[in-house]
């Protein structure tokens, strides 16, 4: 299993934990976040499916 | 009597700034040093110029939240931001010595909670600016994490096409000197201010300036003073942990790592925001090292310097507390 891919599913998490923590100003960085974490991850998995073939 | 014990906390606050210098800033250095693009001693002179001159870039936007965002105003007096500075101070040596690169704003906002909470309680506490601050503590690092990565990714693909390594990285080498000067610049604009909100809620609290005034000049420039002297006075254990045991840095990832770090401090510091530097520069040495592989970095390393992150804020809040409970007996 690709761990990278894992640990920026995990930072997604996180940041989409705090979305409700976030004061209303500041709210697209945890959004914005958690967005660029799950892009990251699929990323992530896709390159490493493609060289564990 | 009260001139003297403001102006010798004052003094104090200036004191802290400069260990933040020593302790934090050194961090500003960290990649341009485990790089070898600048010697030691180079690297802390061109960090300090570039904390120094922040002023003129950035506002006071950061200060203000430290002076009147953190703690309610009627309850700072000078025994309570005394008692702060002693907490956040001792925590900071402690943690120098021990070689672990905790955050000297986090000791901060603890000590100055912790000494706020032993006088009135937890209604002294403003859970508003608390819970930012909280949140960034989280928020900062992945920040810096992911724009690093993405930056890293940029750079890979911008080397593949060059044939010569050598050449790509000699050109990597001397855009450090930039990165560095941002990330100094960024430094500098988000904690050299902590010190200049310390300064401005004592002189609000003895009413030597309303309490809606703007930090004056003369704290602006003796913050970013003492900052770029604690830099210029090193801090290499802690330079070591976070350039070399964490992941293992070439120019091109020292230039992604800093212009990442840089990028997230000039963000926060715009909206006012606190946060560690230390903790930023790490998620972007890690963003950095995780490019390859996540086994590039040493999460030993990283789980250590995360440890030293939890317990800071309770850690200078408790000391703080019996400095102030010490304090009051008198």
């Amino acid at each position: 299993m690709d761990r990278r891919a894992l640990f920026f599913l995990g930072a997604a998490v996180v940041c989409a934990a705090l979305i409700a923590e976030t004061e209303a100003g500041l709210r697209e960085v945890p959004i914005g976040l958690t967005i660029v974490y799950v892009l990251l991850a699929l990323a992530s998995y896709l390159d490493w499916r493609s060289t564990h073939r | 009597m009260e001139d003297l014990a403001l102006y010798s906390v004052i003094a104090i606050a200036l004191a802290f700034d400069f260990t933040n210098g020593f302790h934090d800033a050194a961090n500003s250095i960290a990649t341009v040093v485990a790089t070898r693009v600048l010697t030691p001693q180079l690297a802390v002179v061109w960090a300090a110029a570039f904390n120094f001159i922040a002023f003129l870039v950035f506002k006071t936007h950061v200060a203000s939240t430290i002076a009147k965002g953190v703690v309610e105003q009627d309850v700072l007096s000078i025994g309570v931001i005394f008692a702060g500075l002693v907490g956040a101070i001792v925590w900071n040596l402690v943690t120098y010595f021990l070689g672990l690169p905790s955050s000297s704003s986090h000791a901060l906002v603890g000590g100055i909670v912790g000494a706020a909470v032993a006088k009135s309680g937890w209604s002294a506490v403003v859970s508003s600016g608390l819970s930012k601050i909280a949140v960034f503590i989280v928020l900062a690092p992945l920040m810096g994490l992911a724009v690093a990565f993405i930056f890293m990714v940029i750079v890979l693909q911008f080397g593949a096409r060059f044939h010569n390594v050598d050449q790509l990285n000699r050109g990597f080498r001397k855009l450090q000197l930039v990165s560095a000067g941002a990330y100094s610049l960024g430094h500098g604009g988000n904690d050299a201010q902590k010190t200049m909100g310390i300064i401005l809620a004592l002189l609000i609290a003895t009413h030597k300036v309303p309490a809606t005034s703007d930090v004056p000049i003369w704290v602006v420039l003796s913050a970013h003073t003492a900052i770029a002297a604690g830099t210029l006075s090193g801090g290499w254990r802690i330079v070591h942990t976070l350039g070399s045991r964490i992941t293992k840095l070439q120019p091109a990832g020292g230039v992604s790592a800093e212009s990442a770090a840089a990028a997230t401090l000039f963000f926060v510091s715009a909206h006012g925001i606190p946060v560690s530097t230390t903790h930023t520069i790490t998620g972007c040495i890690v963003g950095v090292g995780s490019i390859h592989r996540l086994s590039a970095v040493r999460w030993g390393v990283a789980g250590r310097v995360v440890w030293a992150w939890i317990l800071t804020i309770p850690g200078a809040a408790i000391v703080a507390a019996l400095v102030y409970a010490i304090l009051a007996v008198f």
